[in-house]
């Protein structure tokens, strides 16, 4: 029986996921875009992209708009890579589970 | 009872990527706004055009600054309109996520503008238009806009607009001004203000389904 893959833990959390993925169908989003399409605080979005940052899945560009500060997400390549590789691990434990 | 629980976990997670990629890219199909407002905008510009003089002379109000008659409802109309479009596009666009989606659609409407805009003045200044002619240019433009936006966005709604203003292009060259007011206003109403209303409604429910929360 082949070995099952671990599911990587900085991108299983609901939250990290979702960010990941919604940056993944958009080329660049602003916070406040994230935090409307997560109904998430500011304070839980804020650190769970830091921790996607920090693991060099998504990049933020920090600029200023009409004098209001904006940061700008967007998913880097190792990002999308590490979400593909999430889900083609994911689909292999489903697949064990079914046949289990 | 754990492996079912387990199992069902990771179908979530699997229906959360999925939900959250479409949700990125749906969200960039916030249109429905424009089409209402042109459609109004038009409306009110065939409204101001023909109005006490009927039907027939939408297109004949003018304003004589010195020797010069110069048509006011469609310019100032149109003016307003652009403007209005690009204030609230504007403030739209610094809260939507940019993709090569938007910018493709985004383009086929501002080359189609761009063309209208360019056209109608030098077609009043030769003093060489007349209802028919603009009807034909402004519904085979918008047919092309819709059919285009409708085929990237692969939203058959948006596409049947843009052959319904073909129709209309192709219907322009034919009958009385009268005729051919009701068919402009028709498809204004069809393709502009319930087309324009239909995809709000969309973004509506869009925006209030349930989020998955952290």
């Amino acid at each position: 029986m082949p070995e099952l893959p671990d599911l990587n833990p900085v991108i299983h959390g609901k939250l990290r996921l979702a960010l990941l993925s919604l940056l993944a169908g958009v080329e660049e989003a602003e916070f406040t875009w994230l935090r409307a399409k997560t109904s998430s605080t500011d304070g839980n979005l804020g650190a769970q992209l830091l921790k996607l940052e920090d693991a060099g899945y998504v990049a933020v560009e920090k600029k200023f708009v009409a004098r209001k500060p904006q940061s700008i997400y967007r998913i880097t390549d190792d990002g999308r890579q590490a979400l593909t590789e999430y889900v083609q691990a994911l689909k292999q434990l489903l697949g064990s589970a079914i046949t289990a | 009872m754990q492996e079912q629980m387990h199992t069902q976990d990771l179908s979530e997670r699997l229906s959360l990527i999925e939900s959250m990629i479409a949700e990125g890219r749906r969200s960039t199909e916030s249109w429905g706004w424009v089409f209402l407002l042109w459609g109004v905008a038009y409306s009110v510009a065939i409204a101001w055009g023909s109005w006490g003089q009927g039907l027939s002379v939408w297109g004949n109000r003018y304003a004589q600054i010195g020797s010069v008659r110069i048509g006011l409802a469609w310019p100032v109309t149109m003016i307003v309109a652009v403007i209005a479009t690009l204030a609230i596009g504007l403030r739209h666009e610094r809260t939507s996520p940019s993709t090569s989606l938007v910018r493709s659609v985004v383009s086929v409407w501002v080359a189609a503008g761009i063309a209208m805009l360019v056209l109608f003045p030098a077609f009043g200044a030769s003093g060489r238009l007349d209802q028919h002619i603009f009807v034909a240019i402004v519904a085979a433009l918008l047919g092309v806009a819709n059919v285009a936006s409708g085929l990237i966005l692969q939203w058959k709604a948006q596409s049947a607009c843009g052959v319904v203003w073909w129709v209309t292009s192709v219907a322009a060259c034919f009958g009385s001004v009268a005729q051919l007011t009701v068919v402009f206003l028709s498809a204004i109403f069809v393709c502009q203000i319930v087309f324009g209303i239909y995809a709000m409604v969309l973004e509506s429910r869009r925006n209030r389904r349930e989020i998955v929360h952290a």
